[in-house]
């Protein structure tokens, strides 16, 4: 059991190692409040103000439909104005955003001709303006799919018989009033899925971000220790005791894992205590996730300083790659989406995403189902390489 | 010491090379069980690769050496469980305390419970650092460090020690502690190989000396048997004022006499032993009324065998340093 009696050791060393206590605790927690203290505004928000841009045609009732709809959900505080009105109200920043429907929506719909829902965001509202953005994706992808039923009920009854076009007319009106009816109904699906949505506030966005970055900067000083072991001569000695390569690889890697895992634990527990962060109704999947990701944290630290040659190097090298990570996986700041094909590629994207999904929407083990995957592949490629370069160098 | 049947470590034409480099040029000795074997020569000779060989920590390229009849690349294992080794640098966990770095290593080596906490106790007692035990090394003097360093190899009881130049920028008390301790371990039957550039430690602790040059071990002996080796005789250096011929021809007559040469106002007279001669040549000295500053007897030492096998000194050749141990 020598790997864990190294483990051990390197724990203990990190433990009570003060600079290691402030990188790993102290800072993601005053960053943290710090977020929280700056976003005031946004911070801990009890509603999203937007305004959706009153059409001067038929679809008209289609966007006070949707206003009353939406105005249902607690989070939401909808309001329908003219175009310019509507502008202007974004930009005094008394709106969060404003959404248009394309023009002529319904014969969008019933053409299946593209339109283009346009979202005008207030700068300074970021997140709120976000979830905006977000409810007005889900709101396209909804019309979409009605587009493309009520197509097919057209194209159906055509290959019937044919249609007169009073017979069309007489199916538009129908279909109209159906319309109508769905969206004067409360909508299950719609309903559902934001009743998962918690409030949102800068704190428990930001918390996971720092939490991760912090995590790989800890990691990165663990996995250090690889090569300032051998500048010390300890790793030499340690060859002159009976222990195998593997047992010393081992015991490294271990050591880093246990103390990710215990940083990582110890900011959600402190999330919790300190900021009142709500981590969801599921703590295997908090704990899962937690572990999924220190391993991750620790393969990407360790791949690092196995293609390092030395501690200095590790640490130029380490800096780079964990910050552009991390900007790219928008530990940092909420990115653009456009950034987002970028960001899949980084350990951060995962890692926020799953303790999102577990904050904002609480879903559970089946809804990190995907982030756990993505996090445990990259950790098992990672650690496999870092592992055949450090056996090749011992 | 004898060797027969009581070789504890083998060596056998060992090679390593580095490239084009060859470290360790067909190196052979063996070492008895209780020996103090030092390996003497200036740095770059080949002693850390040949400690480096015997302690599993390189293979050699070829050539083959045993400690305790277990084969270094194949036993290595075995052979690991059987050594302690004290590197040159120290070795330790800067911020763990001494107690803790002693319990780290003694479990490694597979040393566990009440047996460890005995020996650690023991080994801070000898080392005379068992209220420091508490204390991280970082915060321990250079000695105190070289100390700790030293019982991290002991903790096991190992059948054998390599200790690799241990006195290497300490100050001379503490040197001298060291050696006392080294000296006093081998008293107890611990068999012991030493490296160092220091001629004088050499001297102190080792029984025999292999002496280092370019990675070949180019003689292997007691003290006695080097010089002797080498044919080196004893010198009485006179300093006087009014030394003649005259003078020369009567102090060569005299009785274990083998040579005399003048230069200046300095007589160096080669003797078969400087001690017996000495009565004899101050009477005829005061008798000649010759003007005697200074009277040095100059034994041969592991210097004048370095100087003779090399051609140049250890200090010409390394670091090596005249202090007294």
């Amino acid at each position: 059991m020598s790997f864990l009696n190294i483990a051990f050791k390197d724990l203990r060393i990190r433990i009570k190692d003060r600079n290691n206590l402030v990188l790993a605790i102290l800072l993601p927690v005053a960053l943290t409040a710090i977020i929280g203290f700056a976003f005031g505004s946004d911070s801990g928000i009890s509603t999203v103000e937007f305004t959706l841009v009153e059409p001067d045609d038929e679809s008209a009732f289609l966007v006070r439909a949707a206003a009353a709809l939406l105005s249902q959900v607690e989070l939401f505080e909808v309001d329908v104005a003219p175009e310019a009105e509507a502008r202007e109200s974004v930009l005094a920043g008394d709106r969060s955003a404003a959404v248009a429907l394309p023009d002529s929506v319904l014969s969008s719909v019933f053409h299946g001709t593209p339109g283009v829902i346009r979202v005008l965001r207030n700068p300074v509202s970021g997140i709120k303006a976000g979830i905006v953005r977000s409810v007005a994706e889900r709101f396209a992808t909804y019309v979409s799919a009605g587009s493309i039923a009520a197509r097919g009920i057209v194209d159906a009854l055509e290959r019937e018989r044919e249609l007169s076009d009073g017979d069309r007319l007489e199916l538009y009106g129908w279909m109209f009033g159906w319309m109508r009816d769905l969206w004067d109904t409360p909508v299950v699906s719609l309903e559902g899925s934001d009743q998962n949505v918690r409030k949102m506030d800068a704190v428990s966005y930001f918390a996971p971000s720092f939490a991760v970055l912090f995590l790989l900067f800890t990691m990165l000083a663990s996995a250090r220790t690889i090569h300032d072991e051998r500048e010390s001569g300890t790793y030499d000695r340690l060859m002159t005791t009976p222990v195998s390569p593997a047992s010393v690889i081992g015991g490294k890697l271990l050591g880093c894992y246990w103390l990710a895992a215990f940083q990582l634990l110890v900011l959600i527990g402190l999330g919790a205590l300190l900021f009142r962060i709500n981590w969801g109704s599921h703590p295997t999947a908090v704990v899962v996730m937690a572990l999924v990701t220190a391993a991750g944290a620790t393969s990407v630290a360790i791949f690092i300083a196995a293609a390092a040659r030395t501690s200095a190097q590790t640490d130029r090298i380490g800096t780079v790659v964990v910050l552009v990570m991390s900007l790219v996986g928008g530990s940092m700041w909420p990115l653009p989406e456009s950034f987002d094909r970028f960001g899949r590629f980084t350990f951060n994207y995962w890692a926020q995403s799953g303790f999102r999904d577990l904050v904002f929407r609480d879903t559970g083990l089946p809804g990190i189902a995907q982030e756990i995957t993505v996090i445990g592949l990259m950790s098992l490629v990672l650690f496999a390489v870092s592992v055949r370069l450090l056996a090749r160098r011992s | 010491m004898t060797m027969a049947g009581n070789q504890v470590i083998s060596v056998d034409r060992l090679v390593k090379r580095y490239g084009v480099l060859t470290a360790v040029d067909s190196v052979s000795f063996g070492v008895a069980r209780g020996e103090v074997f030092g390996l003497l020569g200036p740095n770059g000779a080949g002693k850390t690769t040949i400690i480096s060989i015997l302690s599993c920590l390189i293979p050699p390229t070829s050539g083959s050496a045993t400690i305790c009849g277990c084969d270094v690349v194949r036993d290595s294992l075995e052979v690991r469980s059987r050594i302690g080794v004290v590197p040159q640098e120290i070795a330790l966990y800067q911020s763990l305390s001494a107690r803790d770095n002693l319990v780290f290593w003694g479990r490694m080596y597979g040393v566990t419970g009440s047996a460890l906490t005995a020996r650690i106790d023991e080994l801070l007692d000898v080392v005379g650092l068992k209220e420091r035990a508490g204390q991280r090394i970082d915060t321990f003097s250079g000695g105190m460090k070289r100390r700790i360093n030293i019982a991290v190899g002991l903790l096991h009881r190992p059948e054998v020690l390599f200790l690799d130049e241990p006195t290497v920028g300490i100050d001379p008390q503490t040197r001298r502690s060291i050696l006392d301790l080294v000296k006093d371990l081998n008293s107890q039957g611990l068999t012991i190989v030493y490296t160092t550039h220091y001629l004088e430690e050499a001297e102190f602790l080792c029984h025999r000396v292999g002496v280092a040059h370019e990675g070949r071990l180019i003689a292997v002996g007691t003290k006695q048997e080097l010089i002797d080796s080498i044919g080196a005789a004893d010198y009485v250096v006179v300093r006087a004022g009014g030394l003649s011929d005259a003078v020369v021809a009567t102090v060569g007559a005299l009785p274990n006499v083998a040579g005399v040469a003048l230069a200046e106002n300095e007589l160096k007279i080669e003797v078969v032993s400087g001690s017996t001669v000495l009565p004899a040549l101050v009477e005829t000295l005061t008798r000649e009324r010759i003007d005697v500053q200074s009277i040095d007897v100059v034994t041969p030492s592991l210097e004048t065998v370095f100087l003779h096998l090399t051609g140049r000194s250890l200090r010409e050749s390394g670091k090596g340093v005249s202090e007294e141990p």
